[in-house]
């Protein structure tokens, strides 16, 4: 089954958008007419039908389900292996389906023969407050046709600036990188008008939305020298949760590490883990459970947590480990904490470690040794200082 | 009985608007396609028809959503929708469960419809009529996206449902600031409905209060066919054969209509005598099928001494809710809101009805549920229990 959906989109998870809104260029008049005559109350089902096509699409689905009942052979087909176009063109979708019947069926007509009169009148019973509008009769395989090329026109831009945008995203990480912020800002530039010709409710659009916000962010706070963490501490624990429940990378970094040193371990009594940037200390229960569980009992842990001093007062490195001391306790691991705060890891002694020449120790640093690199050609580097 | 292949498309046009009809329609045709033979379900194809929307923490007419992952192990999303204060148009991420903030807040937990197998919390239908209950309720509205048949059969949809459930009661900042609790009702529509019921059984010996349970044209069903059944199949867009589809694609296999799980009240329910059970407010549409299993139903709880009022809308199809093109939909709305009242307010009523008690006019519960409801708007609509009408 082949399955064609007019919007840049991950399968099923947003609405399709009409062909016409996904014009970058001013729509021809007639379009924005034709937008106007949409039914509200079906849009907010998520279909678009225009009311004046309202009594045709009806129409159609009635044919499609006599023609479903009296041919099930053909019926079980269509279910199979048929093209679904964007199911919110309702009017289209019924069409597509019907032009898959091979025979076509006898339907009720559309218009019959009042016997009093002797004119073709609607035939119509539907409840409805508005007069009967005019029938207008339209050949389907050409509407049909026009409606392919809509589709595949919508399709081909969309996708092309997809593919740029991807590009360009890459090409102004790798300004940023090297400090060349003025290039960067013209991509800047560049994509956000990129972005207005595609969906950017689902799929490459939203993605490269927040990708754009985020460098646009580093870009000015480069230049600006503000800070890149503009939300409150509070905030910024529920976004970071957030990412580590909602991306796999993060947890499975942890995961790796902690394996690790699990094998690192093997057999030792007295350990200790070096935990160059605590963050959370969203590492380490696992670890802790890890060697709970460990056959021969569990290690003495010490855990030495690195972080940068907390702004408000509060000393969130002792908070983290009491939580984890907490826990420890529940699955009987002697457990024993120590923070040290510095805003600059390079500021971290050894002699600061308090490392006891009898324990095994394991150092954990998850993307922190980037940050010593040295991105002012001016100063040296921390790691080339050496220390 | 009517004839299965036969087509009869001329009477439910003539009782519904006609968008009304070209949705129900063309939900009608749609899962036709999906339902095989074999009893399988084509899913895939199902998700890439459903009309689905985001969550959208930016309020639009006074309303904000956000999406939740309540419990990992089965990844049971729901979508939390809240009415928007005025005075932060754009709630940041630290603030979309941030605790409400009135003496008494409804937390309505609502299971949408499809039969156990169709929609889910994120299907458009269903975001918008969640919107609509938050401003009629004045309400949180919780949308549970549980598990889905055939894939996952019964008892899967009622457990999601029991989770949400513990999870909604257990979050601080849902709690009514007048006693620090979360005032849950249970509601839902069609297989949502019949959802509602089972998890407010679940709560009986739980400790956990349902205030309340609002069902939709709740989907019950047994193994003898009804009158109505006979007489209405396939003329309101349902037929008997989907209706058995959908419940041998949910129930365990090999069991038949007379399960527990379709129907309560049946050889195979539990008695609800003495049971603290919440007060029920059940609708039922005059041209669907199963209105005989639904009014057995209501029928049941009234047996056993529960708090229950019928709302039978004569001339309503299925899915009369999803549309506010009718008056069914606005009768059912109004009535919906003045259930889910302030527990202020019932105490103050059960305190001033309290005081009439010696008159000894209120000793028969039916007439006690019609005189609330004359005291609060004088609207009373087709109920039941009032001596009139017969069933």
């Amino acid at each position: 089954m082949v399955l064609y959906d007019d919007s840049a989109t991950l399968a099923g998870s947003c609405s399709g958008s009409g062909s016409s809104s996904s014009f970058s260029s001013k729509p021809p008049p007639m379009q924005q007419q034709q937008q106007q005559d949409i039914d509200d109350l079906l849009a907010g089902a998520g279909y678009k039908v225009r009311s004046s096509e309202l009594r045709k699409v009806a129409h159609r689905l009635e044919r499609l389900e006599t023609a479903m009942v009296n041919s099930p052979a053909d019926f079980s087909q269509l279910a199979s292996d048929t093209i679904h176009y964007n199911p919110s063109d309702l009017a289209s979708w019924v069409d597509s389906l019907l032009s898959e019947f091979a025979e076509p069926p006898t339907y009720p007509s559309e218009f019959i023969m009042d016997p009093v009169t002797n004119q073709t009148v609607a035939n119509d019973v539907w409840t409805t407050t508005n007069p009967n509008m005019p029938q207008v009769h339209q050949n389907i395989s050409y509407e049909q046709q026009s409606l392919n090329n809509q589709l595949t026109v919508v399709t081909a831009m969309e996708e092309d600036s997809g593919i740029r945008l991807v590009h360009m995203l890459m090409t102004c990480a790798e300004c940023v990188q090297r400090g060349d912020f003025s290039l960067a800002t013209s991509f800047l530039k560049d994509m956000q008008g990129l972005l207005t010709r595609v969906n950017t409710v689902c799929g490459i659009g939203k993605v490269a939305g927040h990708f754009i916000d985020a460098l646009s962010r580093r870009i000015f706070q480069g230049i600006g020298g503000g800070s890149i963490n503009g939300g409150s501490a509070f905030e910024n624990e529920i976004l970071y949760h957030h990412f580590y429940e909602a991306c796999p990378y993060l947890k499975f970094a942890h995961f790796t590490a902690n394996q690790a040193i699990l094998e690192a371990f093997d057999g030792h009594d007295c350990v200790h883990v070096v935990d160059f940037n605590l963050m959370h200390g969203l590492q380490w229960p696992a670890l802790i459970q890890a060697l709970a569980l460990r056959p021969g009992g569990p290690p003495l842990l010490r855990l030495t947590g690195i972080g940068p001093p907390s702004p408000d007062g509060r000393d969130s490195l002792r908070e983290i480990g009491l939580r984890l001391a907490e826990l420890a306790r529940s699955v009987n691991v002697r457990f024993a904490f120590r923070g040290v705060a510095a805003s600059r890891l390079e500021d971290v002694k050894p002699w600061m470690l308090q490392v006891n020449p009898k324990e095994s120790v394991a150092v954990n640093s998850i993307m922190q040794l980037h940050r010593l690199l040295g991105s002012d050609s001016n100063l040296n580097s921390p790691i080339e200082n050496g220390s | 009985m009517a004839r299965s292949n036969e087509v009869n498309l001329n009477e439910c046009k003539m009782v519904v608007p006609l968008n009304t009809w070209v949705l129900i329609s063309n939900f009608k045709l749609a899962y036709k396609l999906l339902r095989r033979p074999d009893g399988t379900f084509n899913r895939h194809l199902a998700e890439f028809l459903d009309r689905k929307v985001p969550a959208n923490a930016n309020p639009v007419d006074g309303v904000f959503s956000f999406d939740v992952l309540v419990d990992r192990g089965t990844s049971l999303l729901c979508r939390i929708y809240r009415p928007a204060t005025a005075e932060e148009p754009q709630p940041n991420v630290a603030e979309l469960e941030k605790p409400v903030t009135a003496e008494v807040v409804p937390v309505i937990i609502f299971f949408h419809g499809g039969s156990f197998a169709h929609s889910s919390a994120n299907s458009a239908i269903y975001d918008t009529l969640c919107q609509r209950l938050v401003g009629l309720c004045k309400a949180v509205v919780v949308s549970v996206n549980y598990r889905r048949a055939p894939e996952n059969r019964y008892p899967c949809a009622y457990d999601d449902g029991w989770t949400a459930l513990k999870w909604v009661n257990s979050r601080p900042w849902l709690q009514s600031q007048k006693d620090s609790k979360v005032h849950i009702y249970l509601a839902g529509d069609s297989s949502g409905g019949n959802i509602a019921h089972h998890v407010a059984l679940r709560a009986i010996d739980s400790g956990i209060d349902v205030l309340g349970n609002i069902l939709l044209n709740p989907m019950f069903g047994g193994q003898e066919r009804t009158e109505s059944e006979q007489r209405l199949d396939g003329k309101y867009f349902v037929t008997l054969r989907d209706r058995d589809w959908y419940w041998r694609a949910y129930l365990p296999e090999g069991e038949d209509r007379d399960h527990h799980a379709c129907n309560p009240f049946g050889p195979n329910g539990r008695s609800l005598e003495g049971i603290k059970f919440p007060k029920s407010l059940v609708v039922v549409a005059g041209f669907d099928l199963i209105q005989d299993w639904q009014l057995a139903y209501v029928d049941g709880l009234k047996k056993a001494g529960q708090e229950v009022k019928l709302l039978y809308m004569e001339q309503a199809t299925i899915g009369f809710y999803l549309l506010p093109n009718n008056n069914h939909f606005h009768t059912v709305m109004d009535e919906i809101s003045k259930f889910v009242v302030s527990l202020i307010t019932v105490i103050l009523m059960l305190v001033l009805f309290g005081s009439l008690y010696p008159f000894g006019m209120w000793l028969d519960q039916d007439v006690f549920w019609s005189a609330f409801s004359c005291m609060d708007s004088g609207v009373i609509v087709h109920e039941a229990h009032v001596p009139v009408r017969a069933f």
